[in-house]
């Protein structure tokens, strides 16, 4: 089927949206025909615009060569997990939470039961559309990522199958991490999940999202909305992990709206796939918000990862940090665009942004764009960019106290990297993390 | 410190600029943009046949290119480029003897100081009204030792090979919408060319001045300085204020040969409601340095990029810019240095400073090549908000495809300290001077590095615009 229109395929049409809508509430319903409106009307984005400069999507993505991921029901057996679905469970710690996607489907939920007596909710979001309507409906698409977002992101509101919705009630605090696995097995095909997670006033939680995929022959398209919402005083971090396999196109959208006083950090993990793109958006709401956004990737081959990043400052008093790092091996290739936007009347921002790229291979690229954009005079911000290769002085210091020199490489980025996730030192996450990494430098 | 000591010695009229004479000129196209407007320019100018192919082709790559989106509003202009005259000549040809030049325009520049800037410290002058260079002269000794300091219309005329070498071969027509319409229409600007080895100890220097009404200036500068040779050019630009926009779009285009040292100097101060968007570009080889010293006050809008290609080993890029937004101005300025050869360094540091409405943007570029071995890179941006209504943007780009380079770059925002103003203050400084005072010292970096009428000049400017800026 061809319409002219672009990003109209075979698989990703109207027809399509309908069949998602079958069985849900009138309102969904019509939240995704009105997405995919959305969808038809935008332009499929190009290097002309700022925002993709760097990343061609004619070259990185063949949507009319995809179709649409199935996503039935299975039963919940982790004796059938795939072996690399089994090895990512195993490593998680203590939870306060677990869920499992395998292709788009949630075959797996547990939350530990004095939270959910106290009013957590952890499910997938298609249950909780049905069971918290009164919760779902006002922030689904509408607030945090709604469809006139982008492209993608009315795509993803127009064709999403299912996700994750977690609450946490005023005042609660979890003590240990929500832990999320995806799993893509299907290839050839599109996959649309979204999570929603919304933080009462002073409750606080960590969640850790983690999607893993094998390798792929034929392009195979994971696409995430993330909306995250903090209310008065509450503490939450969110943490993505994405260690997909070659062939993937990863696509996320998030966006963190960080209420009065409250915390809002994240940190986006990026080491696997073929293209990986991530748009997050940090808006600090509330005066005394607060956001340190972190970031670390690692390509080898001929990997490409484009981080697009905003803290836009709309209340006074606010303070975010953003610090990227990244090291790039082999032809891999990265590109950072990262925007402070300080609007009228945020009086005593503090804003800062760092990316800073090692360069690995004579073929590898970093292209930076740290933006700012300043509206108000009583604000303290700088931002800050570096691409360079491995400190020799460094280098030569551990080779001088006997390590190998492939050894010591490893060591230094390893440091270089580390000092992210030093930010942020979640139970397990450090560990999986520098585990993932050693793999890599090894080749 | 009172406020009379501040201003004494600094003798610059205040309303210096701001005066306008009666129009005159003895030929002008139609307003607007067309082929006739393009041949009209040529023949006047009685140009070889191979200019003209070359303006009427970059008027056919500016029709096929679109406004930029990108940077400032031009809007207003797209609206007004009808009503743009393209071309005045303001009379028959150019002096060279001082006397010679009319009263009206004589006057206009004695009003500038450029006949006693000439006699203290230039090596030559060259002063544009209009479209025409109406005034040219270098010093005898130069002359001597082969220098040219031409307007550019008598550079193609006396010394075609050299000129047809270099013309249109830093900045292409086609590079960008605002250097393919110069191509079309230039009118005016320099010819330098420094021989083989000569070391030019004093600045050469060009005015340029934009009387008329809803006009044009599209001055063409082409510069080639030849192996080991040594020289620096100053220029200064201004306009009158009218109530409606006025256009300068400019072409710099500057070779500098292996070992050789050039740096450019700019300080301009166009009226309010002037759009000012030029194109400078350097070609530095191998050993070679180039520098840029870029000064931008007035303008209600200045896209201006200085850029350096470094396309020998060892070139080195310098950027040194400074811009001062006021009321209802936009500055969006910076640098680009391309490192396109092992072992090129380069620096960019911007200074800015945004007052009442005004908006400075840096925007730059630093791209190294694979190749590029042992480049070293590092930009500083600093922006300075005087009120609540200003704004600043930081846009840089920063692209690297070689491994064994070190690119840096780092940028800071901020206002006006309240512990320097109070501490001012309790040493018995008005808030203003106080104020005029933190700025002169956020721009002293850059203001030490002109020669000391210009650095003058550049303070007294700032104090100028600085007036009044305390609520």
């Amino acid at each position: 089927m061809t319409t002219g229109i672009e990003g109209v395929t075979e698989a990703i049409n109207r027809a399509a949206v309908e069949a998602r809508s079958e069985g849900e509430p009138q309102w969904l319903a019509e939240r995704r025909a009105h997405a995919w409106s959305v969808y038809e009307s935008l332009p499929m984005p190009n290097t002309r615009l700022e925002e993709w400069r760097y990343t061609d999507l004619r070259r990185h993505l063949d949507l009319d060569a995809l179709k649409l991921g199935s996503v039935e029901a299975r039963p919940d057996d982790p004796s059938s997990y795939p072996a690399v679905l089994a090895d990512t469970i195993a490593e998680d710690r203590e939870a306060a939470g677990h869920l499992v996607l395998m292709d788009g489907a949630v075959v797996h939920v547990d939350i530990r039961d004095d939270l959910a007596s106290l009013g957590v909710v952890l499910m997938p979001l298609r249950q909780a559309v049905r069971e918290h309507p009164e919760l779902v409906e006002p922030h689904l698409a509408t607030e945090a990522v709604p469809p006139e977002e982008g492209k993608f992101a009315a795509l993803n509101a127009a064709l999403w199958s299912d996700g994750v919705f977690l609450y946490v009630p005023r005042g609660v605090r979890l003590d240990a991490p929500v832990r999320v696995t995806r799993w893509i097995g299907e290839e050839g095909a599109a996959f649309f999940s979204r999570t929603l997670i919304v933080a009462e006033a002073t409750s606080q939680v960590s969640y850790v999202d983690e999607i893993v995929s094998s390798d792929f022959e034929a392009q195979t398209l994971a696409s995430a909305a993330v909306e995250v919402i903090t209310r008065n005083g509450a503490q939450v971090q969110y943490v993505s992990l994405q260690r997909m396999g070659r062939g993937a196109f990863y696509q996320s959208q998030q966006r963190t709206l960080a209420g009065r006083d409250s915390t809002l950090d994240t940190l986006n993990v990026s080491l696997g796939a073929s293209v990986s793109r991530v748009d997050l958006n940090a808006r600090l709401m509330g005066p005394g918000a607060n956001s340190d956004m972190l970031g670390l990737y690692f390509g080898a081959d001929d990997q490409h990862f484009d981080h697009n990043t905003s803290q836009d400052h709309e209340a006074p008093a606010a303070r975010s940090d953003l610090l990227y790092k990244g090291a790039l091996d082999d032809h891999s290739r990265a590109a950072f665009r990262g925007i402070i936007r300080v609007h009228k009347g945020a009086q005593q921002t503090d804003a800062y942004q760092t990316n800073r790229n090692l360069l690995l291979s004579e073929h590898a690229r970093a292209d930076s764009l740290p933006n700012l954009e300043i509206e108000a005079d009583d604000v303290k911000c700088s931002h800050g960019s570096t691409v360079g290769q491995l400190d020799d002085d460094l280098l030569f210091y551990l080779m001088s106290r006997g390590l190998p020199r492939a050894k010591a490489e490893r060591l230094v980025v390893l440091g270089f990297l580390g000092e992210v996730m030093s930010r942020l030192p979640l139970g397990g996450v450090v560990e999986k993390v520098t585990r993932a990494i050693e793999q890599k430098l090894r080749g | 410190m009172p406020q009379n000591e501040v201003i004494q010695g600094l003798d610059l009229d205040v309303d210096k600029y701001g005066f306008s004479d009666e129009e005159q000129h003895v030929f002008r196209t139609q307003p607007g943009l067309s082929e006739e407007v393009v041949r009209q320019i040529s023949a006047q100018k009685g140009e070889p046949e191979w200019m003209l192919e070359f303006r009427l082709e970059a008027l056919r790559i500016y029709e096929s290119k679109p406004m930029p989106t990108w940077g400032g509003d031009l809007s207003t202009l797209e609206e007004t480029l009808d009503e743009i005259y393209f071309y005045v000549r303001p009379q028959d040809r150019m002096e060279r003897s001082w006397d010679d030049v009319p009263d009206n325009i004589k006057t206009t520049f004695e009003k500038l100081g450029i006949p006693e800037a000439e006699q203290k410290v230039l090596a030559g002058v060259g002063a544009q009204y209009e479209s025409e260079m109406v005034y040219h002269s270098l010093k005898k000794e130069w002359e001597d030792k082969g220098v040219i300091f031409d307007s550019i219309e008598d550079g193609l005329k006396n010394h075609p090979e050299l000129f047809r070498k270099y013309f249109g071969t830093v900045v292409p027509s086609a590079d960008n919408k605002f250097s393919a319409m110069n191509s079309a229409v230039w009118s005016g600007g320099s010819f330098v060319y420094i021989p083989k080895g000569v070391q030019l100890e004093t600045p050469l220097q060009a005015y340029f001045r934009v009387n008329q009404e809803r006009m044009g200036q599209f001055e063409r500068t082409l510069i080639i300085v030849e192996e080991g040779a040594r020289a620096h050019y100053i220029e200064g630009c201004t306009a009158p204020t009218y109530s409606t926009e006025s256009f300068h779009s400019g072409v710099i285009e500057i070779v500098v040969n292996p070992g050789a040292h050039f740096r450019y100097t700019t300080i301009q101060n166009w009226s309010n409601n002037m759009y000012n968007l030029v194109t400078q570009r350097a070609l530095v080889h191998e050993h070679a340095t180039m520098e840029w010293l870029d000064g931008n006050l007035g303008s209600k809008l200045t896209m201006k990029y200085p850029s350096c290609y470094l396309v020998g080993e060892g070139a080195h890029g310098n950027i040194l810019s400074i811009a001062y937004s006021g009321d209802g101005q936009h500055q969006d300025t910076g640098g680009k240095v391309v490192h396109a050869a092992p072992h090129t360094t380069s620096s960019i540091v911007s200074k800015s400073i945004s007052k009442g409405t005004g908006r400075s943007s840096y925007r730059g570029l630093c791209k190294v090549y694979d190749g590029a071995v042992g480049a070293k890179s590092n930009v500083e941006c600093d922006a300075l908000l005087i009120n609540e209504t200003s704004r600043t943007d930081t846009y840089p780009y920063i692209e690297i495809e070689e491994k064994r380079s070190n690119i840096g770059h780092e940028a800071t925002v901020s206002k006006v300290g309240d512990e320097q103003l109070f501490y001012l203050m309790s040493r018995g400084m008005s808030e203003e001077e106080a104020m005029a005072l933190i700025v002169r010292g956020f721009i002293e970096p850059i203001a030490k590095q002109l020669p000391l009428e210009y650095a003058v000049e550049l303070n007294r400017l700032i104090e100028l615009e600085m007036e009044g800026s305390v609520g």
